[in-house]
């Protein structure tokens, strides 16, 4: 039997560190432009104008930036942005005006015509949520000089959907909760966010059922509260969570150390020997073995190795690194293949 | 305190209205009690804190989906009346209530405008507050000032503290006419 408590130890207090739990952080700011229709009731015409203007902006304030028009990428180059959170899958819908600009280190986009006519984001790692604000309030300033946001005294930012009117910030951590879950204690937790009037999902599936117990938590109000403050509350509470999180995982290695070393010795092995493998279902395997990483209960495994095989397993970096194009059952296959090259050597430690 | 709804009157009954499967309780003045939900006596203020605090009718995963809810929950409220009158439309995008309510996206900025009242009940009722406090583009400084001395000029009249709003009166004068934004 695995003895958990001597390669765990309590007493070195290697505090797991918040970027252990808490994976990366973004905030996002929507923009619209006076006297144009939204997005959505656009014509393609106006969609294209829309896009015209904008880039033309972050040409001449960003010109290192990388920039496209959604019409010209292909199936793979929308995967791999998709991916890497430079743009979303409604944007990639928008084949008519739709665009994307992103610094080259992919610390900051701007997406044009979603939702809004701009939807500027600014990532950071861990809880850094202040560095995130920075990298998108900065940008926002430089385009605003080129751009005639719509806005009025008494609503701030004019948004399409009334949900995101103000500030038309969001600013949200990825959490990584499954001691969490393992414990059951996931949606008392999921409950009192809500509360607190944060929205949580999954980063990929819905509700108390994410895939890979991923969570993105952000904040639900943007009227009322200026940037800084709601940043600071998010991160506030989020950090919070993180703490919560942190006990869960040091009750499990006390109180449940069968539990945890079931789920983790189950996850590896079929990572070691699975043929087939979906992305939903290697979500959830990686998830076991992030914990395990985390936890310091993986020989030769550390959390960020486990965090890049979760972003290369997904369609378009898994193609684009085989340089071929696929169909899901040979990524299914070929991503099976991946993943048991990149575990085979790992063992569990006890 | 005033009015949950207008933001006008002073606020004298409670109401409650349902949205999605919570039922919510608002503060209104009589008129716009008169004109949605009945009036129902006997909340006190406790009760009103903890349903702004436990507030779930736009909780958690549902939140954007129940938009269309709380669209409508806005209009049975405010929009009756003007429903009655005819199918109204923004000037600007022309895109008519109907739409707007079948989509929950907005047309364009001036729908803001176009569909002020409805508007205003719905996102009091998705932020609790109906008042900008942040970033204002630098082209805009000077209409959000004149907005502020509006806003102080009313407060200090109402307060009837007369010298105040003679000064914030010349404040504006002087700063001149409306906005760009
Ligand atoms: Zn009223
Ligand atoms: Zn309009």
């Amino acid at each position: 039997m695995l003895n958990l408590e001597s390669s765990y130890s309590l007493r070195r207090a290697r505090l797991v560190s918040a970027d252990d739990i808490a994976m990366t952080c973004r905030v996002r700011l929507a923009r619209n432009l006076e006297r144009e229709r939204f997005p959505d009731w656009a014509t393609g015409k106006d969609r294209e104008r829309v896009l015209e203007t904008v880039c033309g902006a972050v040409m001449r304030e960003a010109g290192e930036f990388r920039v496209s028009a959604v019409a010209a990428l292909d199936e793979q180059a929308r995967d791999v942005l998709c991916e890497m959170h430079l743009a979303s899958q409604d944007l990639m819908a928008r084949e008519v005006g739709g665009g994307v600009a992103y610094a080259p280190d992919g610390s900051v986009c701007v997406m044009v015509n979603e939702e809004d006519h701009l939807r500027i984001q600014g990532f950071a790692k861990g809880l850094e949520l202040e560095a995130a604000w920075r990298a998108a309030d900065a940008l926002d300033t430089a385009l605003e000089r080129h751009l005639p946001y719509a806005w009025t005294p008494r609503y701030g930012y004019l948004t399409a959907c009334p949900s995101n009117v103000g500030t038309g910030l969001r600013a949200g951590a990825m959490l990584h909760l499954l001691g969490l879950r393992l414990l059951g204690e996931i949606e008392a937790v999921v409950r009192g966010l809500e509360r607190m009037r944060l929205l949580v999902r999954g980063v990929a599936g819905e509700g108390s059922e994410a895939a890979g117990q991923i969570y993105q938590v952000s904040n639900m109000d943007t009227l009322g509260r200026d940037e800084a403050e709601t940043v600071g509350r998010v991160k506030r509470i989020c950090t919070e969570v993180v703490r919560q999180e942190y006990q869960a995982r040091v009750r499990l290695v006390r109180e449940s150390p069968l539990v945890l070393a079931d789920c983790l010795a189950r996850s590896l092995s079929v990572l070691q020997s699975a043929r087939l493998m979906s992305t939903a279902e290697a979500l959830e395997f990686l998830s076991a073995l992030r914990l395990g990483a985390a936890l310091g209960l993986v020989t030769r495994l550390k959390v960020a190795d486990v965090d890049r095989l979760i972003l290369l397993m997904q369609p378009g970096h898994l193609q684009k690194s085989l340089g071929l194009a696929l169909t899901p059952e040979e990524r299914d296959e070929m991503r099976a293949v991946f993943l048991r090259r990149r575990v085979a050597s790992l063992r569990l430690k006890g | 305190m005033k009015c949950e709804l207008c933001q006008k009157a002073e606020a004298e009954t409670a109401i409650h209205r349902k949205v999605g499967a919570e039922e919510q309780e608002l503060y209104v003045c009589k008129a716009c009690a008169s004109a949605g939900a009945g009036p129902e006596a006997g909340a006190t203020p406790e009760v009103e804190q903890q349903a702004a605090e436990g507030c779930q009718a736009v909780g958690g995963v549902a939140a954007f989906p129940l938009m269309g809810m709380i669209l409508d929950a806005a209009f049975e409220i405010v929009g009756r009346a003007a429903v009655a009158a005819g199918e109204a439309s923004c000037p600007v995008c022309g895109i008519t209530r109907a739409e707007y309510r079948k989509a929950s996206r907005l047309g364009c900025p001036a729908c803001y405008e176009a569909f002020s009242e409805e508007l205003e009940a719905a996102i009091l009722d998705l932020h609790r507050s109906l008042q900008h406090n942040g970033k204002t583009p630098e082209r805009c400084q000077r209409s959000r000032q004149l907005a502020q001395l509006e806003r102080a000029l009313a407060e200090a009249v109402q307060a009837q503290r007369y010298e105040e709003a003679i000064a914030l009166r010349d404040q504006l004068r002087r700063l001149g006419g409306g906005g760009a934004c």
